[in-house]
């Protein structure tokens, strides 16, 4: 991809690939992503080495979401199962949300395997927090508050997890243009219009599907833009660098689809070094 | 393959509608195209062409061989697309076959013309070496290795590109030789003929997603279709030739104004791959 | 030690002219059957190469983004694409064997254009031994008892085949599996080597390996110092056994080297990019 080619002027931070860990550590603690061969320690992935007291792992960036509980993600569900939804979060293997949970059953008076797809549908995209882990190592998800359930009007972003950091809050609703942004921590990102984030409980109207106005619609792909073109170069994503590629985009006056092209990206990268280090 | 929810598919179709997609083009604009020629050395031409997440490559090979004996004085060419797992694990095992045979007749429908080989966007003419005798076999083929949206524009694009890539050798054949025998053929090694392309069409598709057609589908939108129509116009506006996939009916009305605004379309994306193709090769010949 | 690497082979040297040179002479059209000079008395090969000298090596991540991982990676003329999906939830349940490992699959394909003459149908036997071949090197490799409950899917795509393509291949899943953060014991690496005019020769071309001789490939887990694939079809002396063998693994473990270099090198890209 042309894109990787650009080179950032930034300070020199340590790597290191498949190195031995030398200090003797008093009681070495294994962290992931290392192993112990013949009393040394040896890398099992590729990535950066993080070294907390006396814990030595080694950070992969490009990966599958690593769960952790209580955090939000936003997913898509790829079965309705007998007693159980069945979502797809890009991460190792496919997770669930209960029907029997307390919060499914709790504002409905039964809930029972024939309606279930009037809260969850096939293809619905959903946000959640993560529960726990079952024992064979899939994931429950919870749909807790308001703010969790069926997204709407609005559209998907996949970007690599790494590139979204934990840090609450993920919701965030942008006032001034009436838009909801949810940053998933499996890397899964809701552009969408503000309000639409259905609380499954309530009655499913479906015929309520008006028409997005274009000013909302040209704000959300811009916004969508804007996250591709920072997925692109690998830029981390919180809010504030979101919104301001997403300004930089306005001020500059760029059509939308041209965002995606190389002079924008070069825009955004001189931008953020800039930002970084300015 | 790509699962979109209702509010999601409603989402999509309003955009279309504004003329707004997803990532915020219009109707009728295609995503940014690259071009890179001579990719596989040991073929005689071949190319690559990425048009957004879509990623093919054609490779074209020449071979001697004998015209049919329906068609003496002209050779002959087939297309064969293969889509790697590479793209989508459902393309495992004989999980792309399907698609692959699909896109392989659309193309031959678009580029050969009909079973005479009149009207051929690639002359087949010009590859007869002795009349009845000998002839060249041209193989086109064609490997997806990434997929997003609108397969068939891009192994059009690449194989077009491809042939403007190929230089077929020169063939000196001997001229007195008797009917039923073979003549002696030498093939040179040092001079070669690039492939005439001025002929070659290229194919556009239009996807028509609600009451509004598209041109260059991702695999988000091609989802979403009722129908597509795939047309392929050569650079005199000639329409070589025609598909339609997709349940849906469609009114005759609604293909004529399809094919007119194909034709339109498809000046915008010829004069793009041209140019593309000829930096490629500019960029080959400086390597 | 010398350098292994050859800097002055250019990789888009078309070897069809070499090819037809060689089948000529072998014998295809009816000349006299003279032994092949694979080796000229100054030591150089056809392609201008010393015994001890690799092609030159092509490595670069990150060229399917769809996929989880993937990688391009060329030996000369022969390149090869590796995708990795996974690990993901197991796609058919009658494939599971065992629970609390794992799942590796991997699917070899070559393009019709890859080789010289084209190729025929996708199923064929080679085809079928290849990807049996390297499923198991990269299973042995890949840390499965980390990953209960999943599956790992390893695609490779041939799109230039000229000599050491199982190598490659095992080389680029190497790569793909790294960019796709899937932990793994070592970094399984692959090199092959023969024996031609009386001269063990390291990385055959396919002009090379069509000469009769004997081809052996090895794979190795450098770090760990273990060997993970052999394989050599004709017959060899113990001695030139060993003598062969040696070459190989040390072109093993120059392309370790570089395979290590090239993820350094795109880790410390993405974490820049990152930042805090």
């Amino acid at each position: 991809m042309v894109m990787r080619k650009l080179e950032l002027p930034l300070s020199q931070t340590q790597k290191v690939r498949f190195q031995t860990a030398i200090e003797r550590l008093q009681s070495p603690a294994e962290g992931h992503g290392t192993s112990e061969v013949d009393d040394e320690l040896l890398a099992t992935v590729c990535g950066v080495v993080v070294r907390v007291d006396k814990l030595v792992y080694v950070r992969t960036l490009r990966a599958r979401y690593k769960p952790q509980v209580g955090d939000i993600v936003v997913g898509r569900v790829i079965e309705v199962a007998q007693t159980r939804w069945r979502v797809d979060l890009n991460f190792t293997q496919d997770s669930f949300i209960n029907m029997h949970d307390d919060n499914v059953q709790k504002r409905r008076t039964s809930v029972d395997e024939l309606n279930m797809r009037n809260i969850f549908a096939e293809d619905d995209v959903v946000c959640a927090e993560v529960g726990e882990f079952h024992k064979d190592g899939s994931l429950i998800l919870r749909v807790r508050s308001q703010k969790h359930g069926k997204l709407d009007k609005g559209q998907l972003l996949k970007v690599d997890p790494y590139l979204v950091k934990r840090i609450k809050p993920q919701f965030h609703y942008i006032e001034s243009l009436g838009i909801d942004l949810i940053l998933g921590c499996n890397g899964f990102i809701w552009v969408g219009e503000h309000g639409h984030v259905r609380d499954p409980m309530t009655k499913n109207t479906r015929k309520e599907q008006s028409h997005t106005p274009l000013e909302t619609r040209q704000t959300i792909c811009r916004i969508g833009n804007a996250i591709q073109v920072l997925s692109n170069l690998g830029f981390t994503m919180t809010l504030e660098v979101i919104m301001e590629t997403f300004k930089l985009s306005n001020t500059r006056n760029i059509d939308i689809h041209d965002m995606l092209g190389s002079e924008f990206h070069v825009l955004v990268t001189e931008n953020e070094a800039e930002r970084r280090h300015g | 393959m790509v699962g979109l929810s209702i509010s999601e598919q409603h989402f999509v179709k309003g955009g279309i509608a504004q003329d707004l997609r997803t990532d915020g083009r219009k109707r009728l604009t295609y995503r940014p195209i690259y071009v890179e020629t001579g990719v596989i050395p040991q073929a005689n031409g071949s190319a690559r062409v990425r048009i957004g997440g879509t990623d093919v490559i054609a490779s074209v090979k020449a071979e001697i061989g004998r015209p049919s004996s329906l068609q003496p004085d002209k050779g002959k060419v087939a297309v064969f697309i293969d889509c790697s797992p590479t793209a989508e694990p459902t393309f495992g095992g004989r999980g792309g076959e399907e698609l692959s045979s699909e896109l392989a007749l659309a193309l031959q429908r678009c580029l050969l013309g009909g079973k005479s080989g009149a009207g051929a966007g690639i002359n087949l003419s010009l590859l007869v070496i002795k009349e009845g005798k000998v002839c060249w076999d041209l193989y086109i083929d064609g490997l997806v290795i990434s997929s997003d949206g609108n397969l068939l524009d891009a192994l059009g694009a690449a194989i077009k590109a491809a042939l403007a890539n190929t230089a077929i050798p020169k063939v000196n054949v001997s001229t007195e030789v008797a009917d039923n025998e073979q003549p002696e053929i030498d093939i040179s090694d040092e001079e070669y003929q690039q492939f005439d392309t001025s002929g070659v069409p290229v194919i556009v598709t239009l996807t028509k997603v609600g009451t509004h057609y598209i041109a260059d589908a991702t695999a988000e939108e091609e989802s979403q279709m009722s129908s597509a129509v795939s047309i392929s116009v050569n650079r005199s506006g000639h329409i070589c030739g025609l598909t339609k996939r997709g349940g849906s009916g469609l009114d005759p009305s609604v293909i004529l104004d399809m094919i007119s605004v194909a034709k339109h379309v498809s000046e915008t994306l010829m004069n793009k791959l041209d140019s593309e193709i000829s930096a490629a090769e500019a960029c080959e010949d400086e390597s | 030690m010398q350098r292994i690497y050859s800097q002055n082979v250019p990789p888009s040297t078309p070897s069809i002219n070499l090819r037809r040179i060689a089948a000529a002479i072998i014998g295809k059209e009816s000349c006299e059957v003279t032994t092949m000079e694979y080796v000229n008395p100054e030591g150089l090969r056809l392609d201008g190469r010393r015994f001890n000298e690799m092609r030159q090596i092509v490595a670069e991540v990150g060229v399917v983004s769809k996929a989880d991982g993937s990688a391009v990676f060329e030996m000369g003329n022969t390149k090869v694409i590796a995708a990795v999906y996974g690990p993901r939830e197991i796609q058919n349940k009658s494939h599971q064997q065992k629970n609390d490992h794992a799942l590796v699959l991997c699917e070899y394909s070559m393009a019709h254009f890859s080789t010289g003459d084209r190729r025929r149908q996708k199923n064929d036997r080679r085809s079928t031994e290849l990807s049996l071949v390297i499923r198991q090197t990269m299973e042995a490799c890949i840390l499965t008892e980390l990953l209960p409950h999943s599956q790992i899917d390893i695609f490779l795509q041939v799109l230039q085949a000229d000599g050491g393509t199982r190598s490659a291949c095992i080389n680029a899943a190497t790569l793909a599996l790294a960019d796709a953060g899937i932990p793994m014991r070592d970094l399984a690496v692959s090199c092959s080597a023969g024996y031609l005019n009386s001269t063990p020769l390291l990385d055959l071309n396919y002009v090379e390996d069509s000469a009769g001789g004997a081809d052996v490939t090895v794979g190795i887990l450098p770090k760990l110092d273990k060997v993970t694939l052999l394989q050599m079809d004709a017959k060899l002396p113990m001695e030139t056994f060993e003598t062969v063998f040696a070459l190989a693994s040390e072109g093993c473990r120059a392309i370790a080297e570089r395979i290590r270099e090239v993820l350094q090198e795109n880790t410390k890209q993405l974490e820049y990019r990152r930042a805090a």
